[in-house]
C-alpha cells in the first residue's frame, strides 16, 4: 500500500515530477557521458602507448632498464628468436617484435642531429603499431633500406618523405658504423621527446651496425592486456635471467601519470557533479514534501511512524531515481549515437603537441554505475528533505497549511 | 458506561521563542465510553491543544492521563502509535484527505496499514461509506467533492477503523451551516448506533446544543462540564 501511495504521489504535481526526473535524468546522463568520455580519454592514452611505442609490455634482461652500462649490448637478449617461438606458443599471444634502440647520428647532407634509434621488424609491426600518426609516407613495412622519423627530428634535418638520411652509429667492436637510408615517413604522436628524438630502420640494418646478433627487448602483442599474466608467469619461472615489464611500467611518464592525473581530476568533478544533482534534488524534492506537512500530519496521527513516513518518501525518491537515471541513461545513448558519434576533439593535452579525438565508450557496467549513483542521489536528496517534516510534531504538521 | 479517559492536573505549554505560552493549566476531565461530548470555549481556550493531547498527538507536559485505563506517560512511541492507529479516528477542519486516492481507497488506506484481510477491508468500507451515504461516490477523488462530501469521507474514513473514539476538530467550521448540521447528524447517528465515543471541539452552538455533554473551556482551565 506504501509503494501504491508513492507511485499516486508521482502523479500529483506532473509539473514537479517531471522537473525531478530531468534533474536526475540530466545529472545521471551527464555522469554517464562523463564516464564514457573518461573511459575514452584513457583507453586512448594506453592504446597509444600500446600501440605506437611499446606493445603491451616488453621482455628485457633482468634489471637492465634501472642502470646504465658502458657497453650495453653485451646485457642484451641472446638467442631472441628461440625465445620469440616460446612465446608465440603461450595463449593469447598473437606478436612478439624484437628490438633495438641505439643512440645515433643522423646526417641529411647539410644538417647532422643526435637521436634514438630503433631497430624494429617493419613487417611484423606495420599492423600492430598502428596510432604513430603518420603527417606523410607510412610505417616501416619491408623496405631493406627505409626510414621513419618523428616530425620534430624530420624538421631539424629538413627531409621529406623519399630523401636520404645517413645514420651513424657505434658498433660492439667500437667502429662508427653508417647506413644511407631514404625516408618513408614521418610520424607525429603528439608527445614532443618522441617526435623530436626517435626514429625507426629495419632490425637487420641496426644489428649490422651495431655488429650484434642480440636484441635488447622483446615487445609484445596480446589478445588483450590481461594476457601480460600469462607471459610474466612464463619469464619468470623459465627465464629468471629476463623479466616482462607491462607498459604502464615503461611509460609511467606519459601514461601512468597521465593516467593517474586525469582519475583524480576526474573524480573531483564526478563528486561536483554529484553534488549538483543531489542539491538539485533536494531542492525541488523539499518543496514538494514541505507542501505535504499536513498530509504528513494526518498519516502520523492515524499511527504511521516516523519510520513509515520515511519509507514512504524513500519509495517516491526510490522510484523518481530509477525512472530519472533510466530516462538519463537512455538520453546519453541516444547523445552518443548521433551528435557525439564522432566524439570530442580534444585541445593538445600536458606534454603533447597535437589535437586528438576522443571517442565516448560507454559500457554496461558503467551505465549500471552511473544510475546506481544517480538514484543513491536522488533517495538522499528526498530522505534529507523528508527528515525536515517528518521531525515536526504531529501537531505542528498538521497545522501547516 | 465507563471512563475512557480520566486526567488531572494537564497542563501543556507553547514555546514561542523565549516565551511560554501556557494553553491548558491544571485541566481534570473524565469521559465516559460511548459519550457525544463538545468542547466549548472562545478562541486561544485551549480546545484544540486538549483535542491534541486527547489524541496522542502532543505530549502533556504535567499531570496525569488514563485511556482506557493506560497511562499515557508511561507508554512508547511505538505505543501511542498503535493506539493512534486502531483506537482513534481523527476528523480534521479541513478534512485531510489523501489527494491522489480515490475515496473508497482514502477509507482503505489506515485499514491495509491495520493489516486487515482484503475481505475484511472490503466490508469496512463499503459498511463505512453506506453510513455517511457516499458509496455511490466511491471511485471519486477529492477534488472531484464537495466540502460536505469530503467531510463525511474524512468521518468514513475514522469510523472505518472501528475505534473506541472519534476525535473531531471544529468538523463543521469549515462547511456551511446545513452541510455542518448533516455531518452533526452523521457523527450523532454514528454515535448512537455503533457505541464509539465521539469528541469534538466546536465554537458552533448547533453542535453544543447536539452533544450529550458540553465541556467549557477558558484560558486553559475547563469552566463548567
Amino acid at each position: 500500500m506504501l509503494m501504491h501511495l508513492a507511485l499516486r504521489n508521482l502523479l500529483r504535481n506532473p509539473r514537479r515530477t517531471l522537473a525531478i526526473l530531468l534533474t536526475v535524468a540530466i545529472g545521471t546522463g551527464s555522469l554517464f557521458l562523463f564516464h564514457g568520455f573518461n573511459s575514452g580519454i584513457m583507453n586512448q592514452y594506453r592504446d597509444n602507448t600500446i600501440h605506437a611505442r611499446f606493445g603491451y609490455g616488453q621482455i628485457e634482461t633482468k634489471g637492465y632498464g634501472d642502470r646504465v652500462y658502458e657497453r650495453p649490448w653485451e646485457h642484451w637478449i641472446e638467442h631472441a628468436d628461440d625465445l620469440r617461438k616460446e612465446l608465440l606458443a603461450l595463449p593469447g599471444v598473437r606478436q612478439v617484435f624484437p628490438r633495438v634502440n641505439f643512440p645515433a647520428l643522423l646526417s641529411s647532407g647539410r644538417i647532422t642531429v643526435s637521436g634514438k634509434g630503433q631497430g624494429i621488424d617493419g613487417a611484423e609491426e606495420f599492423e600492430f603499431f598502428n596510432t604513430l600518426n603518420f603527417e606523410s609516407g607510412k610505417n616501416l613495412y619491408d623496405e631493406p633500406d627505409g626510414i621513419v622519423l618523428g616530425v620534430g627530428l624530420a624538421k631539424g634535418l629538413g627531409v621529406q618523405v623519399g630523401d636520404p638520411v645517413t645514420v651513424l652509429a657505434r658498433g660492439a667492436a667500437g667502429s662508427m658504423n653508417q647506413s644511407v637510408l631514404k625516408v618513408t615517413g614521418i610520424f607525429h604522436t603528439g608527445i614532443k621527446e618522441f617526435d623530436e628524438t626517435i626514429f625507426r630502420i629495419p632490425l637487420k640494418v641496426a644489428l649490422a651496425m651495431l655488429q650484434t646478433d642480440r636484441v635488447e627487448s622483446v615487445a609484445l602483442g596480446l589478445g588483450a592486456e590481461k594476457d601480460f599474466a600469462t607471459v610474466s608467469n612464463y619469464i619468470r619461472t623459465r627465464h629468471p635471467g629476463l623479466e616482462a615489464i607491462p607498459f604502464s611500467v615503461l611509460d609511467k611518464v606519459y601514461y601512468q601519470h597521465s593516467v593517474d592525473w586525469l582519475g583524480a581530476q576526474f573524480g573531483v568533478i564526478q563528486i561536483i557533479i554529484l553534488t549538483i544533482v543531489v542539491l538539485g534534488i533536494f531542492n525541488t524534492v523539499s518543496t514538494g514534501v514541505l507542501e505535504r506537512k499536513q498530509e504528513i500530519g494526518t498519516l502520523r496521527a492515524n499511527g504511521e511512524s516516523r519510520r513509515d513516513v520515511m519509507l514512504l518518501l524513500g519509495m517516491e525518491g526510490l522510484a523518481m531515481g530509477t525512472l530519472g537515471a533510466a530516462l538519463g541513461i537512455l538520453l546519453a545513448l541516444v547523445l552518443n549515437a548521433t551528435v557525439l558519434s564522432n566524439g570530442i576533439l580534444m585541445p593538445p593535452a600536458p606534454g603533447i603537441t597535437r589535437q586528438f579525438q576522443v571517442l565516448i565508450e560507454l559500457a554496461p557496467a558503467m551505465a549500471v554505475k552511473t544510475a546506481l549513483l544517480g538514484i543513491g542521489g536522488t533517495l538522499l536528496g528526498t530522505l534529507v528533505a523528508g527528515v525536515r517534516v517528518v521531525r515536526l510534531g504531529i501537531a505542528e504538521s498538521l497545522r501547516a497549511l | 458506561m465507563n471512563a475512557l479517559y480520566a486526567g488531572s492536573g494537564i497542563a501543556f505549554n507553547y514555546r514561542l521563542g523565549t516565551q511560554t505560552v501556557p494553553a491548558l493549566n491544571g485541566v481534570d476531565i473524565s469521559l465516559e465510553r460511548g459519550g457525544f461530548y463538545c468542547l466549548a470555549g472562545p478562541s486561544g481556550s485551549g480546545k484544540t491543544t486538549l483535542l491534541n493531547v486527547l489524541g496522542l498527538i502532543e505530549n502533556m507536559q504535567t499531570g496525569s492521563l488514563l485511556f482506557d485505563g493506560t497511562d499515557l506517560a508511561k507508554i512508547s512511541e511505538r505505543d501511542k502509535n498503535r493506539i493512534r492507529r486502531f483506537r482513534i479516528g481523527y476528523v480534521f477542519q479541513t478534512f485531510n484527505l489523501l489527494p491522489v486516492l480515490r475515496t473508497d481507497e482514502n477509507v482503505e488506506y489506515f485499514l491495509r496499514r491495520q493489516g486487515l484481510a482484503a475481505q475484511e477491508r472490503r466490508q469496512r468500507v463499503e459498511d463505512a461509506l453506506n453510513a455517511v451515504g457516499l458509496w455511490e461516490h466511491r471511485h471519486k477523488r477529492p477534488a472531484e467533492m464537495s466540502g460536505g462530501q469530503r467531510q463525511r469521507v474524512a468521518i468514513a474514513r475514522a469510523l472505518a477503523k472501528k475505534p473506541d473514539l472519534i476525535i473531531g476538530d471544529e468538523p463543521t467550521a469549515s462547511l456551511d451551516q446545513e452541510t455542518g448540521k448533516g455531518i452533526v447528524d452523521t457523527l450523532v447517528a454514528l454515535n448512537r448506533s455503533s457505541g464509539v465515543t465521539v469528541i469534538l471541539s466546536s465554537h458552533d452552538p448547533m453542535v453544543q446544543a447536539r452533544s450529550q455533554h458540553v465541556i467549557g473551556l477558558r484560558d486553559g482551565r475547563v469552566v463548567s462540564c
